[in-house]
């Protein structure tokens, strides 16, 4: 159980004129499973590469439990690192490869086996111990490269994207693996992504970076719900932005005027709002009522996804399809915009 | 046309080359060695000659020799090239030169070196008359001898000099082509630098440096020009002693000058053998 803490720090490549990461200060509790989330090239890697201690950081801080770790070598923080392509070493087998790095520290051979034993267990591999790394699956190969982490008990595990390389299904199976040995044995977990759902689904808290910038370092829901700017609001899937000005509880905007959740400050700003909290048809509710003419519907299955126009602005908005049976393009339509699920970026 | 005879066709020339100058003379060369030269008179096989070969005590003199000379070079070249390509690898101010000076020597051919290597380390080349006019040494001819000595080591400077860049660029391309990462995930488990290097990177790239220097022992064991410009009269290398037979005035030396040969050929292909099954297991393991 390792409280990490990180504390503006920045790295900036030889020969960049931009630093990779950009002042990042994080605090992430003992046993917290925290997600690095953003685009390609954001800094989320150097990151972890820095707290593994296998790049140099270029200023700031990496206290663990309040203690600096900056001058520790790689080998002596207990930090783990799994890449995205597991790198199982290739001539070892399944279980020497788990092994290595209670090997590397010495420990007696049968209690090694005793605990490589153990660990294929906690993994459902209990029998692929003598196997070669090429003669498994994605999936098993994701588990051993996990068990070979795990089985040296690490103050802090870093997963660089560890669901990308695998199908849909194992997605799942993995990810549910992943939470439900990172509570059970407690350890500290950060894990690199840039896709926002698997973020979701599995951490406690979420750091979104975005050009090597820390944006937003929060719970999935406030993501959803309380996004900073913008560019966090759309990263996380919303597409509706209304310009205009709050005062007095409620947002003038070329829609009309908008009430609004208690604790918005008064100001300019930009009226949000998830396209799937938006009611339409029978379903509107008589807060925040307007008419809208609707430009085009798509039915998804689950969901029915409508683009509608009110004044000047095009919205989007993602229907129970029950509710937008009866509703035809060309056609107007009331929605409505409950004022719980409204918020104002800035 | 059909493909099979498309790659018939394509593959005559090169074949040709083989079958008939490489196979061909190997074949002329066993024939001899079993003392079937016609021409001369020799037309009932046997094994005169390898008896020869095999009660000569000079013959296993020259394969230690020649074993020593082949090992002890590709051994320090392998050891120098892997450090090399370790360093080449980083990336620092003036690397590309550094590389280009590495990598320059290729292109320089063996006889040229083994005359450079004369001129610097024979006792009355530039080192001994350097050392002479500093004082070291009281004359040029107090140089140590390391040319034309009895172990070899002109021979195996000048094979170093010229197989480190060989096997080095090897190893860097295999480097380079590895990453850090497998060091980088061995360092996070736990492993300092050596540990890494040896359990990690070494297993990873032994496959490229096994190519490279079994080209290496395969060609310092069967050649002939250095050991005979830089070599010591007595013992010979096993290829020098081949020649002398060779272009002995006798006609009835030849076949014995030919079972060397494929005695040569033979336990290049046996060592090799042995060589890479020994370092796979070892390294694997």
């Amino acid at each position: 159980m390792t409280h990490v803490s990180l504390q503006e720090l920045t790295k900036v490549y030889p020969g960049a004129t931009a630093p990779a990461l950009d002042r990042l200060s994080l605090e992430i509790a003992s046993g917290e499973l925290t997600a690095l989330l953003g685009p390609s090239g954001c800094g989320k890697t150097t990151t972890m590469k820095m707290i593994a201690g296998l790049l140099p950081v270029s200023s700031g801080e990496i206290n663990f439990d309040g203690k600096s770790i900056l001058r520790e070598k790689p080998e002596n923080r207990n930090v783990v690192m799994v890449f995205q392509n597991y790198l199982l070493f290739p001539y070892m087998s399944v279980a020497d490869n788990i092994g290595f790095g209670l090997k590397m520290r010495k420990l007696p051979k049968d209690e090694i086996a005793r605990r490589v034993a153990e660990i294929l267990a906690l993994v459902r591999l209990p029998d692929l111990g003598a196997r070669k790394p090429k003669e498994l699956s994605g999936g098993q190969q994701q588990r051993v490269a996990l068990a070979r982490a795990l089985i040296v008990q690490p103050r802090v595990l870093l997963l660089d994207e560890p669901l990308s390389n695998l199908d849909a299904h194992l997605r799942f199976e993995m990810r549910d693996l992943i939470r439900n040995l990172q509570q059970e044995m407690g350890i500290t977990t950060i894990f690199v992504t840039h896709d926002q759902e698997e973020a979701v689904v599995l951490a406690d808290r979420i750091a979104l970076i975005l050009d090597g910038r820390l944006k937003q370092y929060d719970s999935a829901e406030a993501f959803y719900r309380r996004p900073i700017d913008e560019a966090t609001a759309r990263f996380f899937g919303s597409h509706n932005f209304v310009g205009g000005a709050v005062s007095d509880g409620a947002f003038d905007s070329p829609l009309g005027r908008i009430v609004l959740p208690n604790g918005i400050a008064d100001g300019p700003g930009k009226l949000t709002f998830r396209p799937e909290n938006l009611r339409i048809g029978p379903a509107a509710e008589s807060e925040n009522r307007l008419t809208a003419t609707v430009l085009s519907k798509i039915y998804l299955g689950t969901q029915t996804r409508l683009r509608v126009q009110v004044g000047d602005e095009v919205i989007e908005v993602l229907a129970n399809p029950n509710d937008a049976t009866e509703i035809a393009e060309g056609e107007t339509a009331p929605i409505s915009l409950p004022a719980p699920a409204l918020w104002v970026v800035r | 046309m059909s493909d099979r005879w498309k790659i018939i066709l394509l593959l005559t020339p090169a074949m040709s080359v083989i079958v008939l100058l490489f196979l061909g003379g190997l074949a002329l060369g066993l024939m001899r060695s079993f003392n079937y030269m016609p021409i001369i008179g020799l037309i009932n096989p046997n094994f005169d000659a390898y008896l020869a070969v095999f009660t000569s005590s000079e013959f296993y003199l020259s394969f230690l020799l020649t074993f020593h000379i082949a090992f002890t070079s590709t051994a320090i070249s392998c050891v120098l090239a892997i450090g090399a390509a370790l360093l080449l690898r980083r990336t620092f101010v003036g690397r590309s030169l550094i590389n280009f000076l590495f990598q320059l020597n290729l292109t320089v051919p063996h006889l040229v070196g083994a005359v450079g290597i004369l001129y610097l380390f024979s006792q009355s080349g530039s080192f001994a008359r350097l050392a002479n006019e500093f004082g070291m040494i009281e004359r040029p001819s107090d140089f140590p001898a390391l040319v034309f000595d009895p172990f070899a080591i002109g021979i195996i400077l000048q094979y170093v000099w010229k197989e480190v860049p060989f096997i080095g660029v090897i190893v860097l391309a295999n480097m380079q082509s590895l990453g850090e990462d497998y060091e980088s995930v061995a360092r996070s488990l736990g492993a300092n630098k050596w540990q890494s290097f040896i359990h990690v990177l070494l297993p990873l790239i032994i496959p490229g440096v096994l190519s490279a220097s079994v080209i290496v022992f395969a060609f310092t064991f069967g050649a002939f020009e250095i050991p005979a410009i830089l070599g010591a009269n007595f013992p010979a290398a096993l290829p020098v002693l081949a020649f002398r037979k060779f272009t002995d005035v006798d006609l009835a030396a030849r076949p014995e000058a030919m079972a060397m040969a494929m005695v040569i050929a033979l336990l290049s292909a046996v060592m090799i053998f042995f060589y890479i099954r020994y370092t796979r297991q070892k390294f694997r393991n």
